[in-house]
């Protein structure tokens, strides 16, 4: 397929590295420069989400010697996973927030700016100040924008105004909480969901399940929770659908796209979501837009004609442009359809770990190792009522493959009451332990 | 030419020296999302795994792989390893120091953990620092909510739970004395 895959193969096929274990003592890898011609190169990495900061800092993990700078437009990350449970009143902001004095600690150049154009042949970023850094290796971690011409009628200003779409977590969860937190009991909560692929597969399921979740706690029990999909199936749908009937029976209706779920137009005065068969309505209405690749991706032309950048799959290198390396939300990766891995916090951190080896590897004139992608991603749906999905990515044959014999969801079903009621007890728990440790990952 | 090859795989661990064999520390790398940098949690339920023991990690790992033994999450991620591999992963993670991390907890509740946990001190040792061999873990500073976590798979009767001391043991402490014993443990540096 690719120039850099086939030449990656073909550097594994011929090259025999034979080196006594032993010869390697430190197994720490950590905080060694590599010598010769490694010191001095220079690795920008453009966002600071999980991806990127997940960069930047196992770049300096692997090599103290890098010059390693991160550009991100915000001093505060705010993560989107738990965001839905903060919506529906659990916890403060600043649980899901982490700051960038960690990555500074460990040697990153820490730069609050906006980069705003990618010269790829000069090898260079420009910055909203002005400013202009150059690199050797990019590091492309934008996360997504938003299509605003995918829903007529909901504009950016509606969406920063009225009718928070919650999907970048921040200010608008806590404006989207806050009208949860206004209304009445009987009223509808509406969600519309874009076509896939967009961030976190199961987020607005999820959302659906912490606003029933907010109803039933406030027994606002004649309250509903419509979602009008594009899609006609979701993440973890029989976890969902299970949960929904044993904790919020009646409460969550899906329309699905067949069904004339597609919602392409809306009416922020009247609060109507319309598809070409239905007008939904709501008293609160969150509209999650279509995406795309983070802006400055699109603007560079990494890519496809769906607005997504297409990678090698064994390095992260865009198939664009060389020496330029995607992560997270942003790149087309993996062999599932529609969303080819998912958009998820732990696939960002695992594919920067990905890239990293491979740019260290390119540096020091090695072949790049073989890489591992693994992926965990947790809901809550009620309390004490935690389900996950596990994805790992196996190189087979020289392809990226999903591994179909590891994975897949927490089990639906299992023997008795007690083990179900453990099993969704634990996952309840797990994805705090997890989210600790991945922010920590990322940021400390 | 060689020396630097050399240099240069030593600066990147053990990560690119079997290029196709999937480098042990490259795949630990993947596992520091959820058990923290150096197999050092930082989150209350997800256990530290640095230093314990290797026949300890390695059963645990196989007896999820083959679905000897119930995991909520582990299972899935195990399947996508080999034996060998897992095998390594093992020793590379009982090779990095172990960490405790002492929870302080209530005066009152780590007495009540104290003289509820004595059946657990001929295995663990009395303050859960010095088992009694190579196949039980140390869990002297280990996470008190995961500890507590741990218990309730034991305490379901029907959970695949291979060690039977271990689950008669947990099975008769009272209800309440669960969390103390785990807050006990979680308590002690040593």
């Amino acid at each position: 397929m690719s120039f850099n895959r086939r030449e990656f193969l073909k550097t594994l096929g011929t090259t025999s590295v034979i080196v006594p274990l032993t010869a390697c003592a430190s197994p720490s890898g950590g905080g060694k420069s590599a010598g010769k011609g490694a010191g001095k190169a220079r690795v920008v990495v453009v966002g600071g989400g999980f991806g990127g900061a997940t960069a930047a800092k196992y770049l300096k993990i692997g090599d103290s010697s890098l010059d390693v700078t991160l550009v991100e437009r915000e001093k505060t990350f705010t993560s989107c996973p738990l965001s839905n449970e903060f919506i529906s009143g659990h916890g403060t902001l600043d649980y899901l927030q982490a700051g960038y004095d960690g990555l500074m600690k460990r040697g990153v150049n820490v730069v609050f700016d906006d980069a705003v154009a990618i010269d790829a042949g000069k090898k260079t970023v420009k910055l909203k100040s002005g400013k202009s850094l150059n690199y050797d290796f990019l590091v492309l971690s934008p996360g997504i924008d938003f299509n605003w011409k995918g829903v007529e009628g909901y504009t950016e200003q509606v969406a920063n105004t009225t009718h928070p779409h919650a999907y970048k977590a921040g200010p608008q969860s806590v404006a989207l909480k806050k009208q949860l937190e206004g209304m009445k009991d009987g009223q509808t909560f509406l969600i519309t969901v874009p076509p896939g692929p967009f961030r976190c597969p199961p987020g607005p399921y999820e959302r659906a399940s912490q606003v029933a979740h907010y109803f039933k706690k406030k027994g606002m029990m004649k309250s509903k929770v419509l979602i009008a999909d594009s899609n006609d199936s979701f993440s973890k749908k029989g976890l969902f659908e299970q949960a929904w009937k044993m904790h919020y029976p009646g409460m969550i209706e899906w329309v699905a796209g067949a069904s004339g779920g597609k919602v392409v137009k809306f009416d922020p005065k009247s609060n109507t979501a319309s598809s070409d068969f239905n007008d939904f309505k709501g008293d609160v209405v969150n509209i999650i837009p279509p995406h795309h690749a983070g802006l400055i991706a699109m603007n560079t032309g990494l890519t496809n004609d769906k607005g997504w950048c297409t990678v090698d799959m064994l390095t992260m290198e865009s198939t664009v442009q060389k020496d330029i390396y995607v992560v997270g939300d942003s790149c087309l990766h993996g062999d599932l359809p529609v969303y080819g891995a998912p958009k998820s916090a732990h696939m960002a951190n695992t594919q920067a770990k990905v890239a990293v080896g491979a740019i260290l590897a390119k540096i020091n004139g090695v072949p790049a190792p073989e890489p591992f992608f693994v992926n965990t991603c947790y809901s809550v749906a009620e309390k004490d009522w935690g389900f996950s999905v596990v994805h790992i990515y196996r190189i087979k044959d020289g392809k990226l493959v999903y591994d179909t014999k590891a994975g897949g969801i927490s089990p639906v079903n299992l023997p008795d009451e007690a083990q179900l009621k453990l099993q969704r007890k634990l996952e309840s728990e797990y994805v705090h332990g997890w989210f600790k440790n991945i922010m920590a990952d990322a940021f400390a | 030419m060689r020396n630097k090859l050399l240099i240069a795989l030593a600066s990147l661990g053990l990560a690119s020296l079997t290029a196709q064999a999937g480098p042990t520390e490259d795949l630990a790398r993947t596992c520091n999302a959820c058990h923290g940098l150096n197999g050092v949690s930082v989150g209350p339920n997800m256990p530290n795994i640095a230093g314990l023991p290797e026949k300890y990690l390695k059963t645990l790992l196989l007896q999820w792989k083959s679905g000897e033994r119930y995991a909520a999450t582990m299972d899935r991620h195990v399947k996508g390893y080999t034996e060998d591999e897992l095998a390594k992963l093992a020793t590379y993670f009982s090779k990095l120091p172990y960490v405790a991390v002492v929870q302080k907890a209530d005066d009152k509740v780590v007495a009540q953990g104290k003289s509820a946990t004595e059946r657990c001190e001929t295995c663990h040792g009395a303050t859960g620092g010095q088992p009694d061999d190579d196949e039980t873990p140390k869990i002297n500073g280990q996470w008190a909510q995961y500890m507590e976590l741990e218990m309730m798979k034991y305490r379901v009767e029907t959970t695949k739970m291979p060690h039977k001391k271990m689950r008669g043991n947990v099975k008769r402490l009272a209800e309440e004395d669960v969390p103390a014993a785990a807050k006990y443990y979680a308590a002690q540096p040593k």
